[in-house]
């Protein structure tokens, strides 16, 4: 309990630190947030009261904790391209990108742990350097690149699923999967591959150690050493880099998005970077890397539960 | 030696020689000409005899494009790995052999920013910064840097903690010569397998900035950029997107080939 | 009577072509039911692959049987394991014959709960499951005398102490009663009372069973402790082989008998006036004893030496808790002497150690050498006296930088202080290699290509470099191979009589510490429970914990075996307390001026 306890305070104390990385980022690199509303050829007078109403005169941390203030009582602001409150646009896009984030890590997961573990097993023959060199070839690709080959072959040759937009599950679910597929294929082909090499790396390290002596030298049988004693072990170590790996997805749905014209937070994200909606950008920028954080410490509770040595210390 | 230069290790050394001789030698063998000339009755043409790989949207050649593009791509790739390298080092170092309260500040702060995806990070910078060459450089750098002083704290601790450091120590060796005779040469092996690998990322990652528009900008030849371009045509002209594409998919796989056999070779601890 | 295992000309090599090594050359020998084997022999000998053949898991290791017969007894008749199909392995395994192995903190599957593993065999060889396989387990526990059986079941290996983990996987090899059990160094990771506990256990259930038991080590104490007979192995060979008293008392092969010589026995050293190097086989010359000079003089003096470590823990790393790692010691060490520092595991040996040489901070105390202080010198004078104090470290291949020439290793001491430069430096560094009998042609190479007793040797050149008064051994001869680790004593002994260096000896092994010290500091908990001269406290042991060390130290002397069933130590309490918690100063009772026992709360 004071393990979590401690963890959640820490939780609490990156979330700030989030927070104040954003706000620098976007605030002491040069750009005007009363220019980008009103356009370059606007009149000074104008921009200048445009600042004051906006507060853009005020102290940084004045500025920081008006922000802050507004993001806590759930005052997130209007974004400039959309013309809408913040709050609820983000709210909606989260859905979307939650869909494609977890199609795809159970995608990678599912294909990755039955390949990295026969892998590790057959380590340095046949099976070993064909799945290793799939793998080494699978983290070479650009997501992008995957995408647009998806494309081409399932949408465009084949005609099966459709390769842009994006359909609320609410609405119509089959649609929002078909719509959702492709997109989550190009982001979990590249992940499975990177899983699939951090799972043969583990369990190799874990099929040379003494417990699966000692398992074999029970008389068990080659398939409940491996895919019970050796895999439980990975099981802890395989998840956790799996929840680092929700940071680069949250990076990669920015590319994926855009290509499939997928409406989620990716999208959101770029059409707030190329339009330089700075409120907006402050916004998704520190709602991703929240997601991102706050994944990897339910992960961290996770292992908690797979884990009896952090159980109970 | 011997045992680099089989199987992986020699595929992956191969592409990367080909791929820095094509990035050093091509803007000075070949006139810039050949890439940037249209040719509108040949626009989007596939691969002929006259266009190996086929025009793009301007009838501009393929080939000679994505050759040249290669010294772009590689070089913002290897300057924002070096501009990493050159931040991440002194931090780690600072942070993994010092420890106390430097070390708790320095690395809250990179777990913190560790919560930015990469690519998100870049894709900031540059948007703040205004998209171009030289930012773009900087953008990728910055947000690689967290990822690189996290792995060589780690390496200095590790080394900072050998007896053999401690028999240094007690011999009356100074903090700064022991991090140049002991702790800089130890965790070299793994700095230098981290770069190769950062330097495959780097190039997926200005690949992904340019495709967005948020990367290099025309009339430079990225390899992302020849990929953004294709977006419209890739229905009529899928070999727009495919030969970048592969350009940066063989070079990406050259260097992760060639940094798994350096891994092996030089720092067996980090796989079984 | 029909042996239960005979092995025929066994011949192992790992990797294929050109990279082929042959572990195992020509290997024969036989075990009798009820009849403990010793396989000894020093690393690289082949006793651990032997045994790994007889269960066939060499073959998981990528080590292939390429000649011989293994002929095991079943029921049914006999079988050679050597071509057996692996399914009629898997029947073997566990059931016929059971394995225990060295490690015990690496050897119970750390996610599994302790009847989980236990009863896993039950359930392949005996079609057990549910209340029967549990009561079966409840069995095992209370058979290895595992305290609170019905609690461990539900436990997980991290819960237990290294010992306990032992006694487990001895409880998992014996659960189908095997007619055969191979121990393959059971005890080496283990302290020493924990190692007595474990072979006294390993030594009655064999009599209550009637069990037959192959035990692979590499102590030649432990040999003469539970064989009946030993097959010894030298480079994947047997090379001698008969009963243990006829092995110790009149050894025919050349290996064995310096092998013999090499070991130091607890108790050999009685009577005798001061420590004497080992006679080796091959030396001419009697060792000279390293007589005290007659009126000592003090070169170290440490007083209430108290050192913490803290305990962090919350999000902001705060400062919980105290590891208490040395508490109030005090000891004198005079010039050309040794004084060892002996106890088990977490005793507070090497902190002690590390605490005089600054390397770790020192909570409170002092430690005055020549007439200076050296917990309160400043950076420069800590720097200026760390010259005369040295340190030679435990893990030979850890305790040099992989890429760093020789040479320059054992300069850096002597460039940091600007001491020699030019041919001078190099010609005072050729005479340290000339100094630790290394050839000269050594300089120019780099560590990876020395052996690890050669690495001490170069480790120990650097700590002469600046012509130290004190050197502090922490451990220093522990992972060498036997006879690589006399040759070393031997040399640090013959340095202590030319060139007058105190050295503060820090280890474990106590035939060793009779071996070499003048004076005698036993630890335990962070403080000195014994100290006193070594043939005092040797001779006449009085505080209980010292007491009991000594009985549970094995002899290299079949003829002084032990036979106490499961001694009973007690667990050794944490060091953790909490900020607030005030120790008791350390009092002794005088046996004589020298000889002190820490008062018994």
């Amino acid at each position: 309990m004071a393990y979590i306890l401690n963890r959640l305070l820490s939780v609490l104390l990156t979330l700030f630190l989030i927070s104040v990385i954003t706000f620098a980022v976007t605030n002491i690199l040069p750009g005007d947030v009363a220019m980008m509303i009103m356009g370059t050829q606007s009149n000074p007078e104008a921009l200048a009261g445009l600042r004051e109403t906006l507060g853009l005169n005020d102290p940084l941390v004045v500025q920081y904790g008006r922000w802050i203030g507004g993001l806590l009582t759930g005052d997130w602001g209007q974004s400039l391209v959309f013309k809408e409150a913040i709050g609820p646009l983000i709210a909606q896009k989260v859905v979307a990108s939650s869909l494609i984030v977890v199609m795809s890590m159970a995608v990678a997961l599912i294909a990755a742990i039955p390949l990295g573990v026969w892998a590790a097993v057959h380590r340095d023959r046949w099976q070993d350097s064909t799945s290793s060199t799939a793998a080494l070839v699978g983290v070479s690709l650009p997501d992008f690149f995957w995408g647009i080959m998806l494309i081409l072959l399932f949408a465009r040759a084949l005609g099966w699923l459709p390769s842009s937009g994006f359909v609320h599950p609410g609405d119509d679910f089959l649609g929002a999967i078909r719509h959702a597929f492709l997109p989550s294929l190009a982001l979990g082909l590249g992940l499975m591959a990177h899983l699939t090499r951090m799972t043969r790396a583990t369990m190799i390290g874990i099929m040379g150690q003494e417990f699966i002596r000692v398992a074999r030298a029970k008389g068990l049988s080659e398939r409940e050493v491996v895919w019970s004693y050796g895999l439980r072990n990975a099981v802890g170590p395989v998840l956790t880099v799996a929840g680092l790996q929700i940071g680069y997805l949250f990076g990669s749905i920015i590319v994926i998005e855009s290509l499939f014209n997928f409406t989620g937070m990716g999208w959101l994200t770029y059409q707030a970077l190329l339009n330089r909606d700075i409120p907006l950008i402050q916004s998704t920028v520190f709602v991703i890397a929240a997601v991102v954080m706050l994944t990897n410490f339910l992960v961290d509770l996770l292992y908690v539960v797979i884990d009896p040595r952090i159980r109970l210390s | 030696m011997r045992r680099f230069f089989k199987g992986k290790g020699l595929i992956g050394t191969v592409i990367v020689l080909a791929v820095l001789l094509v990035a050093v030698l091509a803007p000075l063998v070949i006139p810039d000409s050949f890439a940037t000339q249209m040719n509108m009755r040949a626009r989007l043409s596939g691969p002929t005899w006259e266009h190996f790989f086929g025009t793009d949207q301007l009838g501009r050649d393929l080939f000679y494009r994505v050759v040249l593009g290669a010294q772009t791509s590689i070089m913002i790739a290897g300057a924002a790995v070096l501009m990493s390298i050159v931040i991440g080092l002194p931090l780690g170092i600072v942070s993994g052999y010092f420890g106390g309260w430097i070390d708790n500040v320095l690395m809250r702060l990179v777990d913190t920013l560790l919560s930015f995806p990469a690519l998100l990070l870049a894709l900031t910078i540059s948007a703040v910064l205004g998209p171009n060459l030289t930012n773009t450089i900087i953008a990728i750098g910055v947000a690689f840097t967290p990822f690189l002083a996290r792995i060589i704290r780690g390496e200095a601790l590790r080394v900072a903690q050998m007896p053999y450091v401690e028999a240094a120590r007690a011999a009356g060796t100074t903090d700064a010569w022991m991090i140049l005779r002991h702790i800089l040469p130890n965790i070299m092996p793994a700095i230098i397998v981290q770069s190769t690998i950062s330097l495959a990322f780097a190039i997926l990652a200005e690949a992904g900035l340019s495709f967005l528009g948020l990367g290099t900008q025309p009339p430079e030849a990225s390899w992302g950029l020849m990929i953004q371009a294709s977006r419209d045509y890739l229905d009529v002209a899928p070999w727009t997107a495919l030969v970048p594409g592969a350009a940066v998919a063989m070079t990406v796989l050259g260097l992760n080939l060639f940094g798994d056999t350096l891994r092996d070779v030089l720092d067996p601890r980090t796989e079984t | 009577m029909t042996p239960i295992v005979r092995i025929d000309r066994l011949r192992v090599t790992f990797g294929s072509g050109a990279d082929t090594v042959e572990a195992v050359k020509d290997v024969s020998f036989e075990i009798a039911p009820g009849e403990t084997v010793c396989v000894v022999g020093e690393s690289g000998s082949g006793k651990s692959v032997t045994s790994l053949s007889l269960m066939r898991l060499v073959e998981f290791d990528g080590g292939q049987i390429v000649d011989g017969r293994l002929t095991l007894n079943c029921e049914t008749g006999p079988l050679d394991i050597a071509t057996a199909d692996s399914s009629a392995m898997r029947d073997l395994r566990g059931d016929e014959i059971g394995m225990i192995f060295q490690e015990p903190m690496t050897s119970l599957n750390p996610v599994f709960t302790i009847e989980r593993q236990l009863t896993d065999g039950l359930r392949v060889h005996r079609r057990m499951s549910g209340p029967a396989a549990r009561d079966r387990a409840l069995e095992l526990l209370k058979e290895v005398r595992i305290p609170e059986p019905e609690q461990r079941l539900q436990q997980y290996p991290h819960e237990l102490s290294g010992g306990m983990r032992q006694r487990i996987v001895i409880a998992i090899a014996m659960a189908c009663r095997p007619r055969l059990l191979i121990a393959d160094e059971p005890t080496t990771a283990l302290d020493v009372t924990i190692q007595a506990e474990i072979l006294a256990l390993i030594n009655r259930l064999k009599r209550e069973t009637g069990m037959a038991v192959m035990f692979i080590t590499h102590d030649m104490a432990v040999v003469a402790q539970i064989a009946d007979r030993v097959v010894v192995m030298y480079r994947g060979e047997v090379v001698e082989e008969g009963p243990v008293d006829q092995i110790f008392s009149d050894p025919h092969a050349a290996y064995t008998k310096s092998l013999l010589a090499a070991v130091p026995r607890l108790g050999e050293m009685r009577g005798k006036p001061a420590p004497e190097p080992l006679r080796l086989v091959g030396d001419i010359v009697d060792p000279k004893p390293l007589l005290p000079k007659a009126d000592p003089e003090p070169l170290l003096q440490v007083s209430n030496l108290t050192t913490y470590f803290p305990v962090k823990g919350g999000p902001l790393r705060r400062h919980v808790a105290n590891v208490h790692a040395v508490e109030d010691v005090s000891f004198t060490l005079n010039k050309g002497e040794t004084l060892s520092l002996v106890g088990e595991s977490g005793c507070g040996k090497s902190s002690c150690g590390r605490s005089i040489l600054r390397l770790v901070e020192p909570t409170s105390g002092t430690v005055i050498l020549g007439h200076q202080n050296v917990v309160d010198a400043n950076p420069r004078d800590l720097r200026r006296l760390r010259r005369q104090m040295q340190m030679i470290f435990q893990d030979p291949f850890a305790s040099l930088n992989p890429y760093m020439r020789l040479a320059a290793q054992v300069a850096e001491p002597l460039k940091n202080f600007g001491s020699a430069s030019g041919t001078d430096l190099i010609d005072k560094v050729a005479s340290l290699f000339d100094r630790v009998e290394l050839p000269r042609d050594y300089m120019r190479r780099f560590p990876h290509q020395l052996s690890g007793g050669q690495r001490q040797r170069i480790a120990i050149a650097r700590a002469l470099a600046l012509s130290p008064k004190l050197i502090i051994a922490d451990e220093a001869v522990s992972a060498l191979d036997v006879s690589v680790q006399a040759q070393v004593l031997n040399l640090m002994m013959e340095l202590q009589s030319d060139l007058g260096l105190s050295f503060l000896f820090i280890s474990h092994d106590m035939a060793v510490v009779e071996r070499v010290s003048h004076h005698v500091a036993v630890m335990y908990q962070g403080r000195i429970v014994e100290i006193g001269p070594r043939a005092a406290v040797f001779g006449d042991p009085r505080h209980p914990y010292t007491k009991a060390l000594m009985r549970a130290v094995p002899i290299a002397d079949p003829s002084r075996r032990t036979f106490e069933d499961d001694l009973d130590f007690k667990p050794i309490p944490s060091p953790i307390h909490p900020l607030t918690f005030a120790a008791q100063p350390s009092q002794y009772e005088e046996i004589t001026p020298e000889h002190k026992v820490l008062h018994i709360s």
